[in-house]
């Protein structure tokens, strides 16, 4: 198949997923103080879910640890991001 | 009994093992150097993800002679297409060469697969005599006497040392910001590039492009392709797949809210794309940020023990008609590391020393390729260059080969009227004929 | 205490990719990692050892599982060893198990030797107990907690149904652990560096004092592996009627709880037949009633 929802593309992913998070979200920012919700969009593997209100939730484990989230967050403090331990998270095996 | 590594004290220590660091870390090992290498994924290449055309042949064929007959290659292009898109329309411009460098050795570019192809490269630093350390995240950089002279591995125990470092980390580069030479980035400096490998039947490649044997293509997309959003696309040939990816600017997802991989979906459905990818079958989705502002973003380049090379400092050019990164991040891997063997040589190791790593960049035009095409990056996101005159050209040839009885209007006089019912003023045109020029021509 | 630990060198499941034409596996996009039972394992056995005790980790596999070996070493194992053969064909758990029971007899014999319950390759959960076997000791499997106490080890076994058991056996013995009982430990920068090149000891049949011949077994042989094959089943549905509490409670308990059995204490034996297989064929147990 070529065209493909954005689970199917996940699932040709490989992760070793780490005991501990490497990205930590603090909802009660992006509850009392973000508008703009911009990691919901811009994150590929679509890892932030919209609360009803106004929260975020975030799930660490499918995490391409691209970056781009904490670039694109305003809010100060809303994400504490690092590199999972070596050998964990994200592993290509042809990209 | 031989002393354990850990003890040693290191001359180089390179902190990620991409094409920068690997190049690095072969050439300073060459030099008889004590080496490591250090990576933070399970292999290297696990976490790298490019289009993926190398356009440093001619470069490894310098250190490795011959090297794509033992390196993990793909196909070596010897056609590109760039393609103006509207959203039922592409104007290209195709470039094919059958001429010596181009589909005879030492080839301009080869497409790569980046978990394949680094693995392979860090294996060549290995057996130069690096140390190669994978499953090692390096956190920050360690302190002595005002100078850098080590990296913490996220580890027990996890301080080294060495005489100096090369941050060769990539486009998030936390090493060359904990070592105060990067500042944060603007989410307009940097793009998200998402991208898939589609497997496909090496005959059907060949068949479809026109290829025969390891001929490669190249196709790049610009205009309409990302929508409203500031990017790009590509789609190349691989032996038995092809990669396809786009490349969207953070801020304008951001502000557009598009979600990337749903632009993806519609590229590959784009009536000029689909017929391509026809039958595939996705084998891998992926995602990696690229450092599109190049000149605008580089660091400090040097500091007292301490050397960035690479995405880390910027040197991916990004800029319609480029997308080149492994190149430059091995040619300034490889001038932070002549920069390092002198250093060794001296036994000094201050800022001053490190200085003549600016002399090694330059000749190996890696900051006057930067410097030249500095004004790339900002004009080439603008949303005329972006949208409007692909649009404009698309619409244009549109209506030029359009057949259903209206008389026929030739192309100066329908490309005026084109301008005209657009919003761009005349004024605006020149200066951006001007900018187009300035960019690329002179 | 000298404790041993098997480890097996498995393609990690969610790399294998089978085309759902042929089913034949992509094997250029496998990936391999230490079985997540035998990690845990590991970990538990890194944990247990006194102070003047050893940890060995062993593995029977090819010259990639060397890679796993050093892993452990540099987790703190204080020795491995790899046991390989080109002669030897189709492992099969009784003769990896055999591999196993001779490379441990080569020194002097551990205590305690932990296994994962299951690999996730092949899963047939059988090497505990033939290993056991092969040693002549007790054995026990699915545990998911273990003390030592006084030369006996006192062990949680998971039982169907989420039943648990306390049982104590005696050392020495097998342990087959579940997954997911610990997470490995980072080894320290040091000892990353040190296991890299650290050659790991291979004995091959020879060394071991086996030949072929000694690697006969009787045994089931497998012929083929089938998916999975769905199949019309009556799906349990709560009883609309009931209060909400209870609905969920009915969901929750997926039909187990409260299904009154049937007495059959009348009719013929031919009739009670009939009854029950109509009975299994009504729950979608047997799709055809002869
Ligand atoms: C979608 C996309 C398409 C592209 N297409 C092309 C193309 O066709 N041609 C081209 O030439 N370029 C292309 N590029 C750009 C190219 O990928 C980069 O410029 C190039 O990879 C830079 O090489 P590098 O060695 O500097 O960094 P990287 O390749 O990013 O390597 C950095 C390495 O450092 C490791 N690392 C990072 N942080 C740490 C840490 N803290 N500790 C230890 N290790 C660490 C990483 O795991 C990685 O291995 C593309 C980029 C993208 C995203
Ligand atoms: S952009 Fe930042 S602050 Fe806003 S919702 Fe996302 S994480 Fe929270
Ligand atoms: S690092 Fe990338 S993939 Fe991971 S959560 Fe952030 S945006 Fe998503």
């Amino acid at each position: 198949m070529v065209m493909t929802t954005h689970e199917e593309k996940m699932r040709t992913v490989r992760f070793r997923v780490a005991a501990a998070p490497h990205i930590v979200v603090n909802p009660d920012i992006c509850r009392n103080q973000c508008t703009v919700h911009a990691c919901v969009y811009v994150c590929p593997a679509n890892l932030f879910v919209p609360l009803d209100d106004g929260g975020i939730l975030f799930n660490y484990e499918q995490c391409f640890e691209c970056g781009t989230c904490y670039i694109a967050c305003n809010q100060e403090g809303a994400i504490r991001w690092a590199y999972p331990d070596g050998g964990y998270g994200v592993t290509f095996r042809e990209s | 009994m031989t002393t354990h590594p850990a003890n040693q004290q290191f001359d180089v220590i390179i902190a990620g093992a991409g094409p920068a660091g690997s190049a690095a870390a072969l050439l300073t090992a060459r030099a008889g150097l004590k080496v490591l290498l250090l990576e933070r994924g399970e292999y290297p290449g696990a976490k790298n993800v490019s289009g993926a055309v190398f356009y440093g042949s001619a470069i490894l064929n310098e250190l490795i002679p011959g090297w794509w007959e033992q390196a993990p290659v793909e196909r070596h292009i010897c056609r590109r297409n760039i393609a103006f898109m509207s959203p039922a329309t592409a104007v290209a411009l195709d470039f094919r060469c059958a001429g010596p460098g181009y589909a005879t050795a030492p080839y301009n570019g080869f497409t790569v697969l980046r978990p394949k192809f680094d693995r392979w490269l860090a294996a060549q630093a290995e057996a130069a005599g690096a140390f190669v350390l994978t499953s090692a995240v390096v956190d920050d950089v360690l302190r002595e006497k005002g100078r850098i002279a080590g990296v913490r591995v996220r580890r027990e125990q996890g301080d080294i040392y060495g005489k100096v470092v090369i941050a060769c980390d990539g486009v998030n580069s936390f090493l060359a910001k904990k070592a105060g030479l990067q500042r944060e980035f603007h989410p307009h400096e940097l793009s998200l590039g998402v991208k898939e490998v589609i497997g496909l039947d090496p005959a059907v490649i060949e068949d479809r492009f026109h290829l025969t044997g390891n001929d490669g293509i190249a196709f790049e997309y610009l205009g309409a392709i990302t929508e409203d959003v500031h990017g790009g696309a590509f789609l190349y040939t691989n032996r038995d797949s092809l990669s396809l990816g786009l490349i969207g600017q953070i801020s304008s997802l951001v502000e557009r809210r598009k979600r990337p991989y749903e632009l993806l979906e519609r590229f590959k459905a784009h009536p000029a794309v689909a017929p391509l990818v026809r039958g595939g079958k996705l084998r891998e989705y992926s995602a990696h940020l690229i450092p599109e502002s190049g000149w605008a973003m580089k660091p400090k380049l040097y500091t007292d023990g301490m050397l960035v090379a690479g995405d880390a400092a910027g040197f991916c050019l990004a800029a319609g008609l480029y997308l080149e990164g492994m190149n430059y991040a091995m040619q300034s891997g490889l001038a932070a590391a002549e920069t390092a063997i002198l250093a060794c040589q001296k036994g000094n190791f201050s800022a001053r020393t490190l200085a003549v790593y600016q002399k090694h960049l330059k000749q190996r035009h890696v900051s006057t390729d930067f410097r030249a095409y500095r004004h790339a990056p900002s004009f080439v996101n603008g949303p005329r260059l972006q949208n409007l005159y692909p649009e404009i050209v698309a619409q244009g040839m549109e209506q030029i080969f359009r057949v259903d009885g209206a008389p026929k209007r030739k192309i100066l006089p329908l490309a005026y009227r084109m301008v005209r019912q657009s919003s761009i003023k005349p004024g605006q045109l020149l200066r951006d004929v001007y900018q187009v020029a300035r960019t690329y021509l002179w | 205490m000298h404790i041993a630990v098997c480890l097996k060198y498995v393609p990690d499941p969610s790399t294998i990719e089978a085309d759902p034409l042929t089913g034949s596996i992509d094997t250029g996009r496998v990936l391999y990692m230490m079985n997540p039972a035998d990690e845990s394992a590991l970990e538990l056995a890194l944990r247990l050892r006194p102070p003047n005790g050893a940890v060995t980790v062993l593995s029977v596999g090819p010259v990639e599982a060397d890679r796993l070996l050093q892993e452990a070493l540099a987790a703190g194992a204080d020795a491995a060893l790899r046991v390989w053969d080109d002669a030897l064909g189709s492992l099969k758990p009784i003769i990896t198990t055999a591999l196993l029971a001779a490379a441990l007899r080569m020194k002097e014999l551990p205590g305690l030797v932990l296994c994962g319950g299951h690999s996730v390759d092949r899963g047939s959960g059988t090497v505990p107990a033939l290993l056991a076997e092969h040693l002549d000791w007790p054995v026990a499997t699915d545990v998911t907690q273990f003390v030592l106490q006084s030369g006996r080890i006192r062990v949680q076994r998971r039982l169907a149904r989420g039943a648990r058991a306390e049982s104590e056996i005696t050392l020495p013995a097998v342990l087959g652990l579940e997954t997911g009982l610990a997470h490995l430990r980072q080894a320290s920068l040091p000892s990353l560096m040190r296991v890299k090149h650290t050659p790991i000891p291979l004995y091959g049949l020879e060394d071991l004092g086996l030949s072929p011949q000694d690697l006969h077994f009787p045994a089931m042989t497998l012929h083929e592996i089938m998916p999975p094959r769905p199949r019309a089943q009556a799906m349990f549905t709560p009883d609309a009627s009931a209060p909400v509490p209870e609905r969920i409670a009915q969901i929750m308990s997926a039909g187990a709880a409260g299904k009154a059995g049937k007495v059959l204490d009348s009719g013929t034996p031919e009739q009670q037949a009939d009854a029950i297989i109509e009975f299994l064929h009504q729950r979608g147990f047997l799709e055809h009633r002869t």
